[in-house]
């Protein structure tokens, strides 16, 4: 028995627990707590990453062992961890994103010295991380809720860390609500379970779905999907994502983008396949629809914004609506009885989980550092910032290009597994339901067009061109520790787009604990060299062989040059203007322009409005005024949220009466309802 | 047959304290004058004590005497004591009218006199001493919450909780032989001791804020 992966998790959260007190006490001294608390979270998120590597490589997480961490008070209640595959996988991601955030904020942080008060941020930072950890790791239902309100309201609190500002304000209550939904549907979907197992612990839960009626079952999966669906942010409940993201201060965002939201992949992962399987098919189709609808209307959502951090939310939905797509699949697959595609559709919702949470949370650092060099969101008072920010913007770069699924990067690859897991599995069924696959893949497809568009608008008007404001002209590269941690991912993401067999053997114990097979053997060809989609109908790819390829065709258009060109002399000139005085920042592409034909073709969704108004003195030619305004509308806000806000407060405004403020009142509620029980009994 | 005197006067003796303790309890409903009010409750508290006592007797249970001797000391000289100089200091005599007027008042009780009787019938089995004891228990506690809607007053409110509280010690007395672990009875004594120590000084502080002792006025805080 390996020893060593438990001992470092149990150092991994001694780590995180040491970096909330010693933030504490450095709640004056500003400066040690912002290194105390970003060290101590760096070296306890390392400490994660060996630990769960070696956990996941050496097969000691097959072993199933539950490790109490602190004594049981309370029947039920066990303070336990089990290092378990899937628990494990997700460690590995937070603590790998943990890790690179961690050594970001060491820098970012440096903007709050002497305005806010860092030792809170590095206490509840840490507290973030920690119960994140313990919810990927908890074996007992009410340590796990008990870890996810500690994560939820942690992340309240840094969302809402500079409240003093009214967006935040507002975004931290919003993310509060939505959550605790969340949660209470969580309760009511573990009683549920509970009702059957007689218990709370885990292992009474593994493969309980066999046993329990099948009233009680598709509740329990209702609810599960609600309260894990808030927290991963699926459409129609992702409201919370596009405001909390962007108010919260950036390495915060990144770490609620890239960590927090894939709690409730981590969930539904652990209910649909470990807890409740063999799962009816219409649960696979619920969450395949879901995912793909998440995913078209996340990307067009995104296509619209003009706010970075906002844009880089929508996109959230988006990926995660793609992991659904993957794990719906899986369940489908199950259900028909495909172990091996099941496994590969698993492998490809969690890969894009990992490969996600790089990618995201790389962009969002990214986009933290301009944010704090231009002083604004708003994409169209950036620009040029490629020669302002070279480091910066070249791993801005890399993460667009991932998560524009371009190969030869790691965004690449999960959607290409996604892909092959759709494809081949319209010959599973012969039922009318096997046309989700196809459509599904259509809409995926249609997804990856749109969002390589929405980066291409990112990085465009953000990074090239000529400053568009004051503040983007003066721009400042971001400091060391701040590149440093976006470098770090930027390697991981490089790391999972060219080597993406040897990242599979990570994956093999968790889709032989939850789906049956492992697969790592299957999938690579060639010593690794070549990635293959399974079985034997399915398509290769080589990630590595395309960069090698793109690295050998670099020379032609130089030996061509060589060839053709050598003598020539070439001549420097202005860029014509068409006869104007010079070209200025106003006559550039803007955002809203670029997405413009995509906002006409989806006109029935968007609802565009815009107003025009033209000041003229004497000819209508020429114009000495003009104010120009468009909106967009948001179909789900005010169309379901704003009329169900206003029921609530018109039945909230009936239930006052009740509450007349009068003593005598209240206990008369208390009396009556007394009388009436004991009568009742009689 | 007769039974064994030893078990018939005791529970005789219980039956009567308890008799004894609904008539105060009574009286208390329809009393106006605070101070005489405050003395209706010790004479209760008073009863209560005998009916711990004699159960401690017969039974040869030496935590009840703890029971009792808590009773004499708290709720027969220490709380009258206290609420009578809260009286005394803040020089108000009398009630002003309650809610429903005083005839009314006396039939409500009444009527939860019987639903207690009511309530309690299943249970007369269980009961070792006495006949009616918790019956009578039940009634306190109904009456006492009446009382406590029906009183304007802070400190007849609290008078009325402290009748609750009587209530449910004689509950305790009366359906377990040896009554409560002497532990959760301990932890009720000292609850309710606070809970009047707090209450007096809030009291004192409603009619600081509201110059009154009126706790209908409290409905102003309201947002």
């Amino acid at each position: 028995m390996n020893q060593l992966p438990p001992t470092l998790l149990l150092l991994t959260l001694l780590g995180y627990a040491t970096g909330v007190v010693a933030s504490l006490f450095c709640l004056r001294a500003e400066k040690a707590a912002n290194v105390l608390a970003c060290g101590l979270a760096a070296l306890a998120a390392f400490s994660g990453v060996v630990a769960s590597v070696i956990g996941l490589l050496t097969g000691a997480a097959t072993a199933h062992e539950s490790v109490q961490i602190l004594p049981e008070l309370i029947p039920y209640l066990r303070f336990s961890i089990r290092l378990d595959p899937l628990g494990l996988f997700f460690t590995l991601l937070v603590s790998l994103v943990g890790l690179a955030i961690a050594v970001y904020s060491l820098g970012y942080n440096r903007q709050f010295f002497g305005r806010k008060n860092l030792g809170v941020f590095g206490a509840f930072f840490n507290s973030v991380l920690l119960a994140t950890t313990l919810v990927f790791l908890a074996d007992n239902a009410f340590f796990f809720l008990i870890a996810w309100e500690i994560m939820a309201l942690s992340a309240y609190f840094l969302v809402s860390f500079e409240h003093e500002k009214e967006e935040s304000r507002n975004a931290g209550v919003l993310f509060f609500v939505m959550s605790h939904i969340g949660t209470g549907c969580l309760i009511l979907g573990f009683l549920l379970l509970f009702q059957t197992s007689g218990g709370y612990g885990f292992e009474g839960f593994h493969a309980i779905g066999a046993t329990m009626a099948a009233g009680p079952r598709n509740a329990a999966f209702l609810l599960f999907l609600v309260g894990f669906g808030v927290k991963a942010g699926i459409v129609p409940l992702h409201i919370w994502l596009p405001v909390a993201h962007p108010a919260a201060p950036s390495n915060v965002s990144a770490l609620m983008s890239g960590i927090l939201i894939k709690t409730g992949i981590y969930g539904l992962t652990r209910v649909c396949f470990d807890f409740m399987g063999p799962p009816p098919n219409w649960w696979g189709v619920t969450i395949l629809t879901i995912g793909t609808i998440s995913a078209v209307l996340g990307v067009l959502y995104a296509l619209m914004e003009h706010d970075l951090k906002r844009l880089l939310a929508y996109h959230s939905i988006e990926n995660i609506g793609i992991i659904l797509m993957g794990l719906g699949a899986a369940l489908m697959f199950l259900h028909t009885g495909h172990p091996v595609l099941a496994s590969l559709a698993l492998i490809a919702g969690l890969y894009h989980t990992i490969n996600h949470a790089v990618f995201k949370a790389l962009l969002f650092l990214g986009a933290g550092a301009v944010v704090h060099a231009t002083h604004t969101r708003n994409m169209e008072e950036m620009g040029g910032l490629v020669k302002r920010m070279p480091r910066t913007a070249f791993c801005f770069l890399v993460g667009a290009v991932a998560i524009s699924a371009l190969p030869p990067l790691n965004g690449f690859v999960s959607e290409w597994l996604t892909y092959q897991s759709l494809l081949q599995g319209f010959g599973t069924t012969p039922s009318l339901i096997r046309l989700m696959f196809p459509l599904g893949g259509a809409m995926l497809a249609l997804t990856g067009a749109l969002a390589a568009a929405c980066f291409v608008k990112a990085y465009g008007i953000t990074f090239l061109a000529q400053p568009r404001s004051e503040h983007a002209a003066c721009a400042h590269e971001a400091g060391g520790p701040e590149v440093a941690g976006q470098f770090l991912l930027t390697a991981v993401c490089v790391f999972l787009g060219l080597f993406p067999t040897q990242f599979l053997r990570l994956l093999d114990p968790v889709t032989s604990q939850l789906a049956g097979s492992a697969l790592s053997a299957q999938l690579g060809l060639a010593n690794g060299f070549v990635l293959a989609g399974a079985t034997a109908t399915g398509g290769t790819v080589s990630t590595l062989g395309l960069a090698l390829m793109a690295v050998c065709l670099l020379p032609v258009p130089l030996a061509l040059w060589w060839v053709f060109a050598r003598g020539t002399t070439v001549r420097r000139g202005p860029t014509w203007d068409c006869g104007l005085q010079g070209l200025t920042p106003r006559m550039e592409y803007t955002a809203t322009g670029f997405s413009k034909p995509i906002r006409m073709i989806f006109k029935a969704l968007f609802r565009p409005r815009r107003e025009v108004q033209r000041e003229y003195d004497f000819s209508p030619y020429f114009a000495t005024n003009l104010r120009f305004e468009s909106h967009v509308e948001e179909v789900f806000l005010t169309r379901i949220y704003r009329p169900l806000n206003w029921l609530v407060w018109r039945v909230s405004r009936r239930m006052r009466a009740l509450q007349a403020g009068s003593l005598q009142a209240y206990l008369i509620y208390i009396f009556v309802t007394l009388l009436l029980l004991l009568i009742f009994a009689l | 047959m007769h039974p064994a005197p030893t078990s018939e006067i005791p529970a005789q003796l219980i039956a009567l304290f308890a008799a004894l303790m609904l008539v105060a309890q009574l009286l208390l409903a329809v009393q106006r004058m605070l101070l005489t009010s405050i003395r209706l409750f010790a004479i209760q508290s008073l009863f209560l004590a005998g009916i711990a006592a004699v159960v401690a007797y017969s039974h040869n249970a030496f935590h009840v005497y703890v029971v009792v001797a808590l009773t004499l000391i708290g709720k027969v000289a220490f709380l009258p004591w206290l609420l009578d100089r809260q009286v005394r200091r803040m020089k108000i005599i009398q009630e002003i009218e309650p809610l429903v007027n005083f005839p009314t008042s006396m039939l409500i009780c009444g009527g939860l006199t019987l639903l207690g009787y009511l309530v309690a019938r299943p249970f007369t089995s269980l009961e070792r001493l006495g006949n009616n004891t918790l019956a009578v228990a039940i009634t306190l506690v109904l009456t006492g919450f009446f009382l406590m809607i029906n009183r304007r007053k802070a400190i007849t409110q609290v008078l009325a909780l402290l009748t609750v509280e009587n209530g449910v010690m004689l509950a305790a007395v009366a359906l377990t032989t040896y009554g409560m672990p002497l532990v959760v009875e301990l932890g009720i004594f000292f609850d309710v001791l606070v809970a009047v120590m707090i209450l007096g000084i809030l009291v004192y502080r409603i009619r600081e804020t509201f110059a009154s002792m009126d706790t209908s006025k409290l409905s102003q805080l309201k947002g």
